[in-house]
């Protein structure tokens, strides 16, 4: 694009004004879009997607916020937290006799006197957390861009970049030549087209490659939440708890606040409510939002090694990951089976109260000693394989310590988050080998209660004091305990016998492969024939004769392991061999049970 | 200032005119000359239609009533120009319209008089004169029936005339007008009135502060008015900027509210040094200049002015009342949206709202209301002391009128209430006429009562018969409450009994979406205090105050109690009072109380072997207290019988769900919200009776179930039904009759109402070992083959005795005399344990005496 007044990157809110002021000048009175977009976003597309622009957008999180400018474009990608509902602002206002704008800004930059004229606008506000769970190597990934920025300034390396960008047709996909080149965390992240020579300052750049961070437990990082404020976006795009990366202006400001106590009185009754409990900007960056996007688990991976899955790689990668899990399980082969089939699963659909799709595991038979060896391998091993997970292991005092539902704070206007309120695809480990005697006070109570409900529902009751909200959720529970679970009726219930100890060594492009395999299968679409389906009726009437006590639950079990099955194997029909594989399954696991 | 206020004035005069010589312009004169001599607000021309207009409108005399001034921080509006055009409007605004009653002609005359200038309200193209006119003749001319024949001189009288006559006898000071009156009376008037609420408003102030003096001249006080139900209720989440400055209507929560706030109106200042008072100094933008110079001239002593708070105690100034300081009451509340407007995926929205005098304390924290308020914003300055502002805005309903709405979902009202409730206003508002004619016609199908079995959870397969029961607990029976205070409950309450994974908890599930005011607890998790009521500390204020539990919560619903079997002895206790007397008692420390808990029970319970044992008895395999069964009108046993067309069914149904649309497979039922809506309004307008045919029906049936028990063969009497079935029966009855929209009980409700008794009860109350409905096994436990087994295993054991021992002789074993027992009574299966009973009982009898195994004679 040719003459361009203003730099994008460095100056978007230059971008913003230019684009106002054209379309002031020609004629357009901002009465007539009501906070509508003018022409500013097309700009910010054009520049992200078409010129690819968005590799150069730094990501926003605790280590780039000390050297990021403020008033420059940025990312942030996080999980919806709370929202903090409408804001109403002065949109457009007259200066003298030239229309001003402040949309993108907490501020209006020049003064505004309390007389002039004046649009009002909306916007919403979103408050932001980095995803909860979210695991080093899929977090990586900001450091990555910077790294690179660091490292290459070479044009050559740039053009081989851009020409592997243009192989890859999709965007999401790039192959990477860049595998061997070290620690996954320096690995080539998604969209990473070109680097540029930023024009940001990076004298402060500080933050210490983390290399291996692939097998290293999540540590409590110091995450970095966000104030997004999100203009002309109707309501159903941005749900609790899902995933967005944002980009927009920064605004991590320095404006002085003058205090809320200063104040007068009728102000302060009023502010006491909502305003002036928003986190200030001072501790929280705000983010004014132009262009979001869904991110779904396969935006988190780094690297693709395929563009599309091809049958026999598919089958390949399968009978890896199965090794690898059988090793992790301690050479269980049948464990291993159940544990695949559980990581590809998520939520289908909801009918009624039912989650179609689901497929909780409880892998029982184990003890304390032997938690701190397998538990702890496969927490891990899953910890590698999807970028979000999370370990919670059971004990009185915990369940009693804090509500696991998120609550709504009304001194502070604010929804303080639960222990559970996780992101949607979130994998949960619960150890309940860790639980010991006790009483169960309220809090706990209600805490076993809210497990229940989310292994069986798929549903996470957020409470809101004078009502309670139920959420719809997907996380993948897989609970280790020594007997069947009470707290988790969990979908699947296997006795888990361990025959060895062993770790294996896992390679970087296996992982790769792996991670890319869950997060790929985990959507394929589904559907089933006829013929199949009749034999799947006869089946499970035949089944449910030998066995009274197969239910409904029994049936959406089966049913679930059969599409996972055929899933894992990258295909979208359920066929035969499958089906008798599960069939196969539920026999050596009843055979366990007995 | 200048122009609308000006004209204000002399609509007043002319007002003196409209009202008649007996009230004196001077009563006008002085306030007006009050408000128009209070410093101008300078400063900011856009506010001045905001802050001066309402308070000039609305200070008439002694009550200070400038309801928004507080908000006079203002909202910037796009700048609107004062259009003065002379168009012909003033035409309209003549009252010579051709209304059943005709206005007044001092009116006219009035207005004739300033012919030559209409008057609009500032920026707008609206003439108050206009407006004033409408409104006059509005409240004059609305009558609720646009034809009254019978009555005719006593209610020439328009309603709100009526109104303002009643307000005057109440010392009320303000009055209600139902927003839909004004729509039918003057659709214009209601779209003035939605979009210029601040000058609609203050004209119907002064409307009816000058129709008040002629009604009743003593009168002093301030009428405001008070519009409420207004034709379309806005979503929280869709207030956007375009509805600033509109009159907006919201449902919500209310969630807290601050302390009052005793707001300054008038300041009056003393000198420190002098003692000089100032003259009162009126708010200006939500705050008061303090003077800087004492304005004694003698004095003028600088900064040495302060605020009298309590000008009262100065004695030679009571007497002045134009100087009186004046205070009026404000609170912020804070009200959020209901979980059923949220849509998924989202968190509630709030919205400040801003009570004053008569509205502040209307409602509490928890308490669901019908807002209808000002939608306004506020800027935010930076500081204190700056004039710079915010770009941000601060948004607030300015209340005018609060309505609390009833908590449940489906608003039922109770029939035992309906005296209680005042006003036929909010009766109908619920169903328009639109959906009740739907309704209606859904109600006339044949098959209404299989098409709402079909409907109540679809995706649950089978179990008809227990969807028909759950049914007629949704519609529910007819509350009796008899003049000697005894009442009968129309509350069916129901359990269900059932082998695992017989979908027991998704009909539960979905009982508690659809019921009103459903609560849904777990019996393992449910303690006694959680279901009825327990003391805790307020959140808000600190309090101690009575928090209701799941029963009394559910008052007028369903409660929905899972896993009834794992509840504790203690906590089950609780549901004997709530069942049958529908109240909850308590005495705890300080606290004794009665509640209400007008609750049908539905509660699922796991047999308690966890499975059906064919081979124990009913009571057995429920193992709940026979007290407590009896309490349950039906008892469902959900057996899983081997049935390869029924396995076939599920394995269809639930392979479709795991592959395909979740759309795609609908049956033919009615949507959950049509649903709700029938019941709700079944429940609400149709309170059947028996017909004379139906009781007969029901007496034979009765008698009829009660002769069932004397089966040819046998002489034994058993008891096959109770008085309480029949209550049962009539409640059924009446739900059946319900469904159908019928207000009188047919026979044939009487009959399916049989049926579903005894479908519930042939398999409830089946006798194991005879095969007859037998009510003591629900009663107490034994049946009366059971009992008549042990009476004669008691009469065999005591000749046994009396056959084998002597008097001080030796003693036997237990097995011994089993063993001679079972010689004698030819192969009859008495078990040790029987036995054991019996000679327990001789004991008891003192004609044994037992020691560990051993039998005494004595």
């Amino acid at each position: 694009m040719v003459g361009l007044a203003y730099d994008c990157l460095a100056n978007p809110l230059g971008a913003v004004r230019s684009t106002f002021e054209k379309s002031m000048s020609s004629g357009a009175d901002p009465a007539s879009f009501s906070g509508g977009d003018w022409g500013a976003l097309d700009v910010f597309r054009n520049f992200l997607f078409d010129q690819d622009g968005l590799s150069q957008v730094p990501i926003l999180d605790h280590k780039t916020v000390k050297w990021i400018q403020p008033y420059t474009l940025v990312r942030f990608r996080g999980m919806i937290q709370d929202m903090l509902g409408n804001e109403v602002y002065v949109g457009a206002y007259k200066d003298g006799t030239v229309w001003r704008t402040n949309k993108y800004l907490d501020f209006s930059q020049a003064p505004m006197d309390s007389s002039a004229d004046m649009r009002i606008w909306e916007r919403r506000l979103l408050y932001c957390v980095p995803v909860p769970g979210l695991n080093s190597w899929a977090e990586s990934a900001s450091e990555a861009t910077i790294k690179r920025r660091m490292e290459l300034t070479s044009q050559q390396r740039e053009k081989r970049r851009r020409a592997d960008d243009e192989a890859a047709d999709d965007m999401d996909l790039v192959v990477s030549n860049d595998a061997i080149e070290g620690s996954p965390s320096a690995k080539k992240m998604r969209e990473d087209g070109h680097p540029s020579d930023s024009t940001e300052s990076q004298e402060s750049i500080s933050q210490g490659a983390s290399s291996s961070a692939s097998f290293q437990p999540n540590v409590d990082m110091d995450s970095l939440p966000c104030l997004v404020k999100i203009y002309d976006t109707p309501e159903s795009d941005l749900k609790l708890n899902e995933i967005f990366e944002f980009i927009g202006v920064l605004t991590f400001d320095s404006q002085p606040q003058l205090d809320k106590d200063e104040f007068d009185d009728f102000e302060n009754a009023f502010m006491g409510d909502a305003l002036t409990t928003l986190p200030p900007s001072t501790e929280v960056p705000h983010l004014h939002c132009f262009i979001h996007r869904k991110l779904a688990i396969h935006d988190f991976l780094q690297s693709s090694p395929m563009l599309e899955p091809k049958p026999h790689m598919v089958k390949e990668i399968r009978e890896t990951l199965l090794r690898h899990l059988t090793d992790v399980l301690g050479n269980d082969c049948l464990a291993a089976h159940f544990v695949l089939l559980h990581l590809l699963s998520k939520v289908q659909s909801r009918v009624d109260t039912l989650a179609v799709g689901k497929f909780s595991l409880n892998l029982t038979g184990l003890s304390k000693e032997t938690v701190s060896v397998y538990g702890t391998q496969l927490s891990l091993a899953i910890k590698n394989l999807l970028p979000f997970s999370d370990y919670l292991p059971l004990t009185v005092g915990y369940l009693n310590a804090a509500p696991f539902s998120p609550k709504k704070d009304y001194e502070t206007n604010r929804l303080i988050t639960g222990r559970l309120q996780l992101a949607e695809g979130t994998h949960l480990i619960i150890d309940e080998t860790t639980m010991g005697e006790g009483n169960l006070f309220s809090v706990g109570v209600d805490n076993t209660r809210l497990l229940k409900n989310l292994t069986e529902l798929q549903k996470m009751e957020y409470d809101f004091k004078y009502y309670k909200m139920e959420m719809a959720a997907d996380i993948q529970l897989l609970v280790l305990s020594e007997g069947k679970s009470c707290f988790c009726p969990a979908d699947l219930v296997l006795p888990f016998q361990p025959t060895s100890v062993g770790s294996s060594e896992v390679s970087i492009e296996a992982l790769d492969a792996w991670r890319w395999y869950l997060a790929t299968l985990r959507s394929l679409p589904h559907s089933i024939d006829a013929e199949i389906q009749n034999v799947i009726e006869n089946d499970l009437v035949e089944a449910r004769r030998a066995d009274r006590n197969l239910g409904t639950e029994g049936f959406s079990r089966l049913l679930t392991m059969g599409r996972l099955m055929c899933m894992s194997y990258g295909e979208t029909s359920l066929s035969l061999e499958h089906w008798q594989m599960v069939k196969e399954l539920e026999r050596l696991r009843r055979e366990r049970l007995q | 200032m200048g122009q609308p206020i000006c004209t204000l004035i002399q609509n007043k005069k002319h007002s003196a005119h409209f009202v008649g010589p007996s009230s004196p312009d001077d009563s006008f004169s002085s306030p007006i000359g009050n408000t128009f001599s209070s410093p101008g607000d300078a400063s900011g021309r856009r506010r001045r239609r905001r802050s001066t207009t309402p308070s000039t409108f609305a200070s008439p005399p002694p009550p200070p009533s400038s309801r928004f001034a507080a908000s006079s921080e203002g909202t910037p509006t796009p700048s609107r120009t004062r259009r003065n055009s002379t168009s012909g409007r003033r035409r309209a605004a003549t009252p010579t319209s051709t209304d059943d009653a005709p206005p007044s002609s001092e009116g006219g005359e009035g207005f004739d008089m300033y012919e030559d200038r209409p008057t609009f309200v500032w920026g707008t193209n609206i003439s108050v004169n206009d407006v004033k006119s409408a409104i006059v003749r509005f409240l004059k001319n609305f009558r609720n029936q646009p034809s009254q024949t019978s009555d005719g001189e006593f209610h020439l009288e328009g309603k709100y005339i009526d109104a303002i006559k009643r307000v005057l006898e109440i010392e009320g000071d303000s009055l209600d007008v139902n927003a839909h009156d004004v729509f039918d009376y003057d659709s214009d008037l209601y779209a003035k009135m939605v979009r210029y609420p601040l000058e609609v408003l203050a004209i119907f102030d002064i409307v009816l502060m000058e129709m008040v003096p002629l009604l009743e001249p003593l009168f002093e006080k301030h009428i405001q008015t008070r519009i409420y139900n207004l034709k379309t209720s806005t979503s929280m989440r869709n207030l956007n900027p375009s509805d600033i400055e509109r009159m907006v209507s919201l449902k919500g929560m209310i969630i807290r509210c601050s302390s009052i706030i005793p707001e300054i109106r008038e300041a009056i200042f003393r000198c420190l040094v002098c003692g000089y008072y100032s003259e009162p100094v009126p708010v200006e933008k939500g705050r008061i200049t303090e003077p800087t110079v004492c304005l004694k001239e003698e004095c003028q002593a600088r900064n040495s002015m302060t605020l009298i708070h309590n000008r009262c105690r100065n004695d030679d100034l009571l007497t002045s009342p134009a100087s009186k300081i004046r205070f009026t009451d404000k609170q912020i509340v804070r009200l959020q949206e209901t979980p059923d407007e949220i849509p998924e995926g989202g968190t509630p929205h709030t919205v400040s709202l801003l009570m004053h005098d008569k509205l502040v304390d209307t409602g509490k924290p928890g308490d669901r209301v019908e807002v209808t308020g000002i939608y306004r914003a506020m800027t935010v300055r930076i500081g204190a002391t700056q004039r710079t502002v915010k770009s941000l805005f601060k948004t607030y309903i300015d209340c005018l009128h609060i309505k609390k709405t009833d908590k449940s979902r489906m608003l039922v009202d109770d029939p035992m209430e309906v005296d209680n409730s005042t006003g036929g206003s909010t009766e109908d508002v619920l169903f328009d006429e639109k959906r009740v004619e739907e309704l209606k016609e859904l109600s006339k199908q044949p098959d209404i009562y299989d098409r709402l079995t079909r409907s109540l959870a679809p995706n649950i397969w089978e179990l008809d018969d227990v969807k028909r029961g759950l049914l007629c607990q949704l519609f529910g029976g007819n509350a009796l409450r008899l003049p000697s205070g005894a009442s009968f409950r129309g509350d069916i309450n129901i359990l269900l009994v059932g082998d695992p994974g017989t979908s027991k908890s998704q009909l539960l599930q979905y009982i508690h979406k659809l019921a009103p005011r459903g609560i849904y607890t777990s019996g393992k998790g449910s303690s006694a205090v959680g279901l009825t009521a327990y003391v805790t500390k307020d959140p808000e204020t600190g309090e101690t105050v009575l928090e209701s539990g799941a029963l009394v919560l559910s008052d007028r619903g369903i409660c929905c109690i899972d896993e009834f079997d794992k509840m504790s002895d203690n906590a089950r206790s609780m549901l004997h009072e709530v069942m049958e007397q529908q109240t909850v008692s308590i005495a705890k420390a300080g606290i004794i109380a009665t509640l209400n808990a007008r609750t049908s029970v539905l509660a699922c319970a796991n047999p308690s072997g966890s499975r059906y044992n064919p081979r124990l008895s009913v009571i057995d395999n429920i193992h709940l207290p026979p007290t407590l069964l009896s309490r349950f009108d039906l008892i469902y046993l959900i057996l899983d019988k081997a049935d390869e067309q029924n396995d076939r069914r599920l394995a269809k149904h639930i392979v479709s769900l795991h592959f395909e649309d979740p759309e795609s497979i609908q049956q033919d039922v009615l949507d959950l919200p049509t649903l709700i809506a029938y019941v709700s309004y079944a429940r609400k307008h149709i309170h059947p009776q028996l017909s004379d045919e139906a009781a007969e029906e029901l007496t034979r049936g009765y008698v009829e179930l009660r002769r069932r028990g004397n089966f040819p063969g046998s002489s034994k009497k058993v008891i096959t039904a109770t008085p309480r079935q029949i209550e049962s029966l009539l409640r059924l009855s009446e739900a059946l009759a319900r469904i159908r929209f019928s207000e009188v009980v047919e026979k044939h409700d009487v009959i399916e109402a049989f049926r579903l008794l005894e479908v519930a009860m042939q398999q409830s109350a089946t006798d194991h070992s005879t095969g007859t409905i037998d009510m003591d096994l629900i009663t107490t436990g034994i049946s009366a083959s059971e009992r008549m087994r042990r009476e004669s295993l008691l009469t065999a054991t005591r000749n046994m005795i009396m056959e084998k021992m002597q008097l001080g002789g030796p003693s036997m074993r237990l097995l011994e005399l089993l063993e001679e027992l079972k010689k004698q009574s030819s192969g009859s299966g008495f078990h040790l344990n029987d036995l054991r009973n019996a000679v327990t009982t001789l004991a008891s009898e003192g004609f044994v005496s037992l020691h560990g195994d051993t039998i005494k004679r004595v």
